[in-house]
């Protein structure tokens, strides 16, 4: 944990410093966002955000229509129906529990509804495992969610607040998620700061209603047939859109910064102005990757790390400008893609904005434990040529793969 | 050689099957065929378009069909509202029309003189062999007989394998009509001529007239704002046409409770009494521009008042 991330550069509004779980940091947020929907099957592995906002519902903390149905499935139909009523709206899944809601996950992207979901970011089945890595959250890259991934539960707390403004802006509107590492973020105890007046959370990101929605002064139908001649039309809008929040969120991550003193961009980068090897992550283990880059620059190696933080919208651009001049692009990726070009999912992408090679290995697989003397011994092979680009490389996994 | 077709019908008229009857057959016969159905949620009685390419090559190019060397047309009610697909066909081709009407009248109303226009009542000779007014049979003989495929023989074996049920029947049908249809020839054919139009590549014109914008105009999430069907004539979509005997009615309304189109509309008729005086009475009367043709109207009548009539 760094001490920056924690410390408000600027405290514009009142802040008291707590110790919350990750999924306790994203309950509160969503409280203090007033979302008047919340839907939910409550199992595991989102419990403790859901059950911790039934108790602010109960309590009488928060006054939204907590829906507890009957599977995921139901969960995003209901938030989905609430949203095109009008209503600010949350739930929560991950792993299984997002597979048995798929089917729902473009709908809310064709209706243009702006719905939060938060994801302790877990594997998937078979064999069954509920632990954390990125293979749930990779799936929706191709639906046109904004998707963010957070790397620590002040993190996620700051960025519940950021994707209601993202997802609700006339720009925009369009349903966002926020992951963060089953476990290692969702189920750890760590500080943070929250404002001392939940106004002026919602006074930063107040409900606008500005989306397409029913309403009976107004009338009109959603969710009609899109025959051939309107599907393609309709659903480029989205495409559109999702482009167009690229420059939403680093507008409001910026307004964020101004208003809580912190910000997070679309990537997050570490000594990076004059690496020859960069290490690429997302989530929890930056931390580790940051540690590794200090070790390597201690031992003469110019390494330096760039955390993806917005990975749909993908910054293409900007993450050309901020690798283009890096010798080895080592991408450690925390989900399988199968039988792809690599791997992993990321290394594909980010092989595919440098168009050059990438370094790819894979990691936490099914939360297969991870230190940083792991990440040091793979970088270090990377950077002594023992590893080649384009390959497939593992860290942790038994009997390697080299 | 390559014959690319457009078969246009109805919803329930067998259009689909028509072109997998002739496809099947054309590949018995030895050739190369592809049938390509394009229909979307249409009902019964809604248009439908199949296109149906016969080549003595592969065929691997599953492009739109945009000027057919022939028109099959299931219902001659369909020529106006679809006179696009007519205007395509080049020049030399052929417009196959179901139609109980005169060859000449035929002739007329499609009004070209550089094409063949092929004239059988298909669905005269459908409910004669089948008992139904599928008049998909009928067509594909009078196919056959004038592009000299596929054989009557492939035809029947094509029923076996697609029907699998009242093959003799649908045979006999596809036989008479082979006999029987008429085959009007050209005028005058400039084969350098370029047809009169393109079938365009949207299935727009299946489902009613309306703008088709750029997606910077559609409304935002699909939304679609109060409107009505006035514009949606699906008068068009009828074979049958229900008609009254008002002396039978007793004015009960159960045709206007049940028709689905709101077709049934309630009339004033003006009536000389006894001693002259004219009195003004309610009838029950039918839109035509809407009434579809469904015959629920009569099957629900408790009098037999309302019979449905043959209009095609
Ligand atoms: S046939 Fe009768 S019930 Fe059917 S649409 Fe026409 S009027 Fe209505
Ligand atoms: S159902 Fe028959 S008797 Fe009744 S109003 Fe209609 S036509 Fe007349």
């Amino acid at each position: 944990m760094t001490a920056q991330a924690l410390v408000p550069r600027e405290k514009k509004i009142a802040q008291k410093r707590i110790a919350l779980t990750g999924n306790h940091a994203v309950a509160l947020a969503v409280k203090m966002c007033r979302p008047d929907v919340i839907a939910a099957y409550p199992i595991t592995p989102q419990t403790p955000v859901v059950e911790k906002l039934a108790e602010y519902v109960n309590n009488g903390e928060l006054d939204a229509e907590y829906i507890p149905v009957e599977s995921e499935h139901s969960a995003m139909s209901a938030v989905i129906g609430a949203s095109a009523m009008g209503a600010r709206t949350f739930t929560e899944t991950s792993s299984q529990g997002l597979m048995h809601m798929y089917e729902n996950l473009p709908i809310a992207v064709g209706l243009r509804l702006p719905i939060v979901m938060g994801v302790a970011a877990r594997t998937i089945s078979a064999p069954i495992n509920v632990w954390g890595d990125y293979s749930d959250v990779m799936t929706m890259r191709e639906l046109g969610w904004i998707i963010y991934i957070v790397q620590n539960a002040q993190e996620a707390f700051d960025t519940i607040i950021q994707a209601y403004r993202v997802a609700e802006d006339q720009r925009v509107h369009l349903p966002a998620v926020v992951a963060y590492d089953g476990f290692w973020t969702s189920h750890v105890l760590q500080p943070l700061d929250v404002p001392e007046d939940e106004e002026d959370v919602i006074r930063f990101s107040p409900i606008t209603r500005s989306w397409v929605k029913l309403d009976v002064d107004k009338p009109l139908q959603l969710g009609a047939v899109g025959t051939p001649e309107w599907y393609w039309e309709i659903r480029w809008q989205a495409v559109e859109a999702l482009r167009e929040s690229l420059k939403v969120i680093e507008e409001i991550d910026r307004e964020f910064d101004k208003w809580f003193g912190r910000s997070y961009g679309l990537f997050d980068t570490y000594r990076l102005e004059d690496a020859e090897l960069a290490i690429v992550t997302y989530g929890s283990i930056y931390g580790l990757v940051k540690k590794v880059v200090n070790r390597l620059r201690e031992e003469g190696v110019k390494a330096g790390a760039l955390r993806l933080r917005v990975i749909r919208p993908w910054p293409g651009d900007k993450l050309r400008k901020a690798l283009d001049n890096i010798e080895k692009v080592f991408v450690i990726d925390r989900a399988i893609n199968h039988g792809g070009p690599l791997i992993g999912p990321m290394a594909t992408e980010v092989a595919a904005t440098l168009q050059r090679p990438v370094y790819n290995a894979l990691a936490t697989i099914g939360m297969r434990a991870i230190d940083s003397d792991m990440i040091y011994e793979a970088a270090v092979k990377v950077a002594k040529g023992l590893w080649a680009p384009n390959q497939t490389y593992t860290i942790g996994l038994r009997g390697g793969y080299e | 050689m390559r014959i690319e077709t457009l078969w246009l019908g109805r919803g329930g008229q067998g259009i689909v099957t028509a072109t997998y009857i002739i496809a099947n057959a054309a590949v018995m016969d030895g050739f190369y065929a592809i049938a390509n159905p394009e229909f979307g949620a249409e009902r019964r009685g809604a248009p439908v378009k199949a296109f149906l390419t016969i080549d003595k090559n592969p065929i691997e190019d599953l492009e739109p069909i945009k000027t057919p060397d022939a028109v099959i047309i299931f219902d001659d009610k369909l020529i106006d509202s679809m006179r696009f697909a007519i205007d395509a066909v080049k020049p030399g081709g052929y417009v196959i029309v179901n139609s109980a009407k005169q060859p000449e009248e035929v002739r007329k109303i499609v009004g070209r003189n550089d094409v063949y226009i092929v004239v059988v009542d298909a669905v005269g000779i459908a409910m004669k062999h089948v008992g139904l007014p599928v008049p998909n049979g009928p067509l594909a003989g009078a196919f056959s007989k004038v592009m000299g495929f596929p054989r009557l023989e492939s035809i029947k074996t094509a029923f076996e394998n697609q029907l699998g049920k009242a093959v003799e029947e649908n045979f006999a049908a596809t036989k008479e009509a082979y006999e029987v249809a008429v085959v009007l020839k050209p005028e005058k054919v400039d084969t350098s001529a370029k047809p009169k139009g393109v079938i365009s590549t949207t299935s727009a014109f299946l489902t009613g007239p309306y703008e088709l914008v750029g997606w910077q105009q559609v409304n935002k999430g699909g939304a679609v704002g109060p409107g009505s069907s006035l514009q949606y004539l699906t008068g068009g979509w009828r074979i049958e046409k229900p008609i009254i005997d008002h002396s039978k009615c007793i004015m009960c309304r159960k045709c206007w409770l049940y028709c689905p189109d709101d077709a049934i509309i309630e009339a004033w008729r003006e009536a000389p009494g006894p001693r002259g005086r004219v009195f003004r009475t309610k009838v029950i009367d039918f839109d035509y521009q809407y009434c579809k043709g469904c015959g629920i109207c009569a099957e629900v009548c408790p009098t037999g008042a309302i019979q449905m009539v043959r209009e095609i």
